[in-house]
């Protein structure tokens, strides 16, 4: 298991700076996904299967593709120079989010969490059903939650499509330009 | 003084006439003209009722009327520990005949001013003032203790102040209101020390009481000799004394009838009111009592000289009020008690006179000078007649009414051995006969001088009757203090009304002194060749005046002046409170209002400016920010140790603006 | 199979033993902070984008470890990081809509460009 975990923190974090420093997009958007896939392994180890395969289908497939499709559309060619692509506040924004890093795992790492033991997350499907629709015990609240995530997802829906409509007599997208 | 309707009618005296200045200062603009009469009713009450009093304390009136002074007070502020202060009315001899008094000449005035301020832009307002005024003086007279006197001292000189400044368009009127106001508060700042000292050291501020304690001993004698002295100094700036008189002559650029209301019969008097209505306080302190006897002296002589030059007939009127106010200080502060206050009743009549008839002239001429008057006498023979009367009465020929109360007070010098005191006013007697003779043959015989004097007709019945009804009581009025040893069917009713307290009788240790037939002989002799002196130089040889006038020009010039006074105060003290109004509104201006407000103002701009340099317009930046932040608050709540907390809110802070101005 | 040596029977106890709850925490510490970094650092909108949802990733990974190792929360945080992945993604079509309407009129998805909010 900590050979696993060490292999699994290792492809997400590396993936994840992949995100950050790559020049191209479109790289960092695979790096992205496999970031995601890290995540779902560990959502294996952690005893959660229903949610290791929720996080592959909606991440790695509909985010990553979500988000191809924008930089399709909003193209730019691959740059040269990093100073193209990462801003003026590189190195405060360094330091802050290590900071911010750091402090989050010093409090994390060095809190009492009690009687730990691995082991407690629902591992089959049907338990984890019953959570989520509120009908398992002390899980009340998710049918509320659940119906109100419906309705976030149908006005997202609505939303990106009145956003991003096309108004009439505006030109058709250039799409690349060099 | 027992059941409340009796007190009512009692409150009702000032009460009345202070409604009615709020109903026409409310509704002056409706009622316009009608405002004459709304006034005339309320005083004509306010009479009425001053005369149920009267008659009350005079023990003339069937019932529990005994003679004994009405009092009724009632809890004002009650500071518990501190003391309690009350507000009352003590209604004895002395003020009964003043609330009369008062409510007398008011209501002539009132009757003559619907002719005189006919088509004035402010009409309701004049009469409301008028009213106001008469409400205060009513109060004051009626007040039996010191702050209850203040609070209605105060209010007559603001009235003083309206008054004045009544056509204040005019900015001669103006500053003739602020000078009156200013330089009569210097009386009342004395007035209210002296009152702070009594209080402080009987802890009471009631007449009686204040007597009473300085009896036994509470207040030291030279403490209570200053408090007294800072006391009479109100005095002196109300009444125009030396050498607070400045005021009263140029008060005259007030309407006529508010010169003879406020300026010859009440509001002036109410410096003698108050020295005699304190009297009992005034005869424990002997040095105090010669102060006010010298000022009163050497005021009546000095007005008097000033007088004698004046082309301006309401000064002429105006420095013979002052004068004659000497003439009563003088005996109030020998101890003629009932002399001076005598002589204050007779002078309210004859003085509201003589302004009337200056007003009646120049309602019917439009000016103010002697030398453009001239041959009235044909035209005006009423004004004339009653300012004849007028004058013979101040002159104190006998037996109009002020030979009665002015005799009185001359022979009391005599009889008290104060002979330095007995020549000056034997030289004002003098003097007084000859300037309002002068005036009165200027005006009224010879040939006319100007076209104005020429065309002048005599004025309304509505002005004419008040100036009849008072030449009248300036004959009679004196009639009710006829010594008893004339042996008359009219006995000496008002010495039997008007007298000082038991107490003051006896510190005072005076005896009466019997008519002396010889001292009246002398100031009647006086009077007589003041008057012919006037004759000989105005109706004969009229231009003897003219050569003797270039003759002494310079003493000519010093007595038109004023003993150069106004020009003293002037470069004294007028010219340093400019300068500190000078200094004060550089002071405003820069330092306050340019200085800390607009510094504050500058420095919240300025410091805006310098936050402004966060807003980028970047998101990020405010992302950053936030998660800085973030990490700021964490560590402050998780952290153990304060100074690395400070110094890290300290760094984030630095940081934030740096960042922020760079990016 | 042969017994197992002792010392080789700790290793594998200790390789196959389930790793502590701080590591996880940590792991997702660290990602967490990457992303920020990267949200606060790229300049083009789509890649901060990412940097975002790997941030949401690192709180499920957080929830889900809680989840699974302290015995009184009752397996609930599993149900908590599904609905916290509907609303990411909700947040991701409705963002990239944004993107691509800024990106029609100004031609750019250069977020230091956009700057008219400016003082």
């Amino acid at each position: 298991m900590t050979v696993a975990f060490a292999f699994l923190a290792g492809m997400t974090l590396v993936s994840a700076l992949g995100v950050v420093l790559s020049r191209n997009v479109v790289h960092s958007a695979l790096f992205m996904s496999g970031s995601f896939l890290g995540i779902a392994g560990y959502f294996v180890m952690l005893n959660a299967p229903a949610l290791a395969a929720f996080q592959v289908l909606i991440y790695v497939g509909a985010v990553t593709v979500v988000i191809l499709f924008g930089i399709m559309f909003t193209q730019r060619p691959q740059v040269r120079r990093y100073r193209t692509i990462i801003n003026r506040q590189s190195w405060w924004g360094f330091f802050v989010a290590a900071g911010v890093g750091t402090f989050l795992a010093y409090v994390l790492a060095n809190e009492d969490w009690g009687s730990t033991s691995a082991g407690n997350g629902p591992r089959d499907v049907a338990g984890f059903g019953r959570d989520l629709l509120g009908v398992s015990a002390g899980s009340g609240v998710f049918v509320l939650l659940f119906e109100v995530a419906s309705v976030l997802l149908l006005v997202a829906i609505v939303a990106a499509i009145v956003v991003s409509r096309r108004k009439t007599g505006e030109g058709v997208d250039r799409g690349v330009r060099e | 003084m027992q059941t409340v309707g009796q007190q009512l009618i009692i409150a009702a005296i000032p009460v009345l006439p202070a409604l009615i200045f709020f109903v026409l200062a409310l509704f002056g603009r409706l009622l316009r003209v009608n405002a004459q009469y709304v006034a005339i009713l309320g005083v004509t009450v306010s009479l009425v009722f001053s005369s149920f009093a009267l008659l009350w304390v005079a023990g003339l009136l069937p019932g529990e009327a005994d003679g004994s002074p009405i009092e009724f007070s009632v809890n004002w502020i009650d500071l518990g520990a501190g003391g309690s202060f009350s507000m009352g009315v003590y209604i004895d001899g002395l003020a009964a005949m003043m609330l009369v008094v008062v409510c007398f000449v008011s209501l002539m005035i009132q009757l003559y001013s619907g002719a005189f301020m006919d088509g004035d832009r402010r009409f309701a307002w004049y009469y409301a003032v008028l009213n106001l005024f008469t409400a205060s003086m009513l109060g004051l007279v009626l007040a039996p203790n010191f702050i209850e006197l203040y609070v209605f001292w105060e209010l007559v000189g603001l009235c003083s102040y309206l008054l004045i400044g009544h056509w204040f368009e005019k900015p001669s009127a103006r500053d003739a209101a602020l000078k009156a106001f200013i330089v009569t508060r210097i009386g009342d700042a004395a007035l209210f020390i002296g009152i702070i000292i009594f209080w402080a050291q009987t802890g009471t501020t009631s007449f009686d009481g204040i007597s009473e304690a300085a009896q036994a001993g509470f207040i030291g004698s030279s403490l209570l000799t200053a408090a007294i002295v800072l006391v009479f100094i109100g005095a002196v700036g109300k009444s125009a004394q030396f050498p607070l008189h400045v005021w009263l002559p140029d008060a005259m650029e007030g309407p006529t009838p508010v010169s003879a209301l406020i300026h010859a019969a009440t509001m002036v008097a109410a410096g003698v009111y108050l020295v005699a209505r304190t009297y009992d306080i005034f005869v424990q302190s002997e040095q105090a009592m010669l102060v006010v006897a010298y000022v009163g002296g050497f005021t009546a002589l000095m007005a008097a000289t000033m007088a004698l030059v004046k082309r301006d007939i309401k000064r002429v009127v105006a420095y013979s009020t002052v004068s004659q106010l000497g003439y009563m200080m003088l005996g109030l502060g020998l101890g003629s008690y009932t002399a001076g206050v005598f002589h204050l009743y007779n002078h309210a009549f004859f003085k509201a006179l003589l302004f009337l008839c200056a007003g009646s002239i120049i309602h019917a001429m439009d000016s103010y000078n002697l030398f453009e008057m001239g041959g009235l006498r044909q035209r005006m023979p009423l004004t004339f007649w009653t300012m004849v009367i007028a004058g013979l009465s101040l002159a104190g020929i006998f037996p109009f009414s002020g030979f009665w109360s002015k005799d009185a007070i001359v022979a009391s010098t005599y009889d008290e051995h104060y002979y330095v005191l007995f020549g000056m006013a034997l030289i004002t007697v003098f003097l007084t006969a000859f300037y309002i003779f002068r005036a009165i043959f200027l005006a009224f015989t010879g040939e006319p001088r100007t076209e104005g004097a020429r065309v002048a007709v005599e004025s309304p019945g509505i002005m004419v009757g008040p100036m009849v009804i008072l030449a009248f009581l300036s004959v009679v009025s004196g009639w009710i203090g006829i010594p008893d040893s004339f042996r008359l069917p009219i006995k000496d009713y008002f010495a039997q009304l008007v007298v000082p307290s038991e107490f003051a009788r006896e510190t005072l240790g005076l005896e009466a002194h019997p008519f002396s037939l010889a001292l009246a002989a002398v100031s009647v002799a006086a009077a007589l060749v003041g008057i012919g002196l006037a004759y000989a130089l105005y109706v004969q040889k009229p231009e003897r005046a003219g050569a003797l006038s270039r003759r002494f020009s310079g003493l000519y010039t010093f007595l038109d002046k004023g003993w150069y006074f106004d020009a003293l105060y002037g470069a004294t003290f007028v010219r340093a409170a400019r300068y500190l109004g000078r200094l004060a509104r550089g002071f405003d201006r820069e330092v306050l209002v340019g200085g800390l407000t607009g510094g504050v103002g500058r420095l919240v701009s300025g410091f805006g400016e310098f936050l402004r340099r966060l807003q980028t317009g970047g998101v990020q930046n405010y992302a950053l920010f936030i998660l800085l932040s973030v990490l700021i608050i964490g560590i402050i709540v998780g952290a153990q140790y304060a100074f690395l907390v400070f110094a890290l809110i300290v760094l984030a802070t630095i940081t934030a603006f740096a960042v922020g101005s760079r990016l | 199979m042969p017994p197992i040596p002792p010392q080789l029977q700790q290793i594998i106890d200790a390789l196959t033993a389930a790793p502590p709850l701080e590591s996880y925490l940590v792991v997702g510490a660290i990602l967490f902070a990457i992303g920020a970094w990267g949200a606060l650092v790229r300049r083009n909108a789509v890649v901060i984008f990412m940097c975002v949802e790997l941030m949401i990733n690192a709180v499920n990974l957080t929830l889900v470890a809680f989840a699974d190792y302290l015995p009184n929360a009752g397996g609930l945080g599993v149900s908590y990081a599904v609905l916290v992945i509907a609303i990411a993604a909700a947040e991701i079509a409705v963002g990239l809509a944004i993107v691509l309407a800024v990106f029609r009129t100004r031609r750019t998805v250069n977020v230091d460009e956009i700057t008219s909010m400016r003082g």
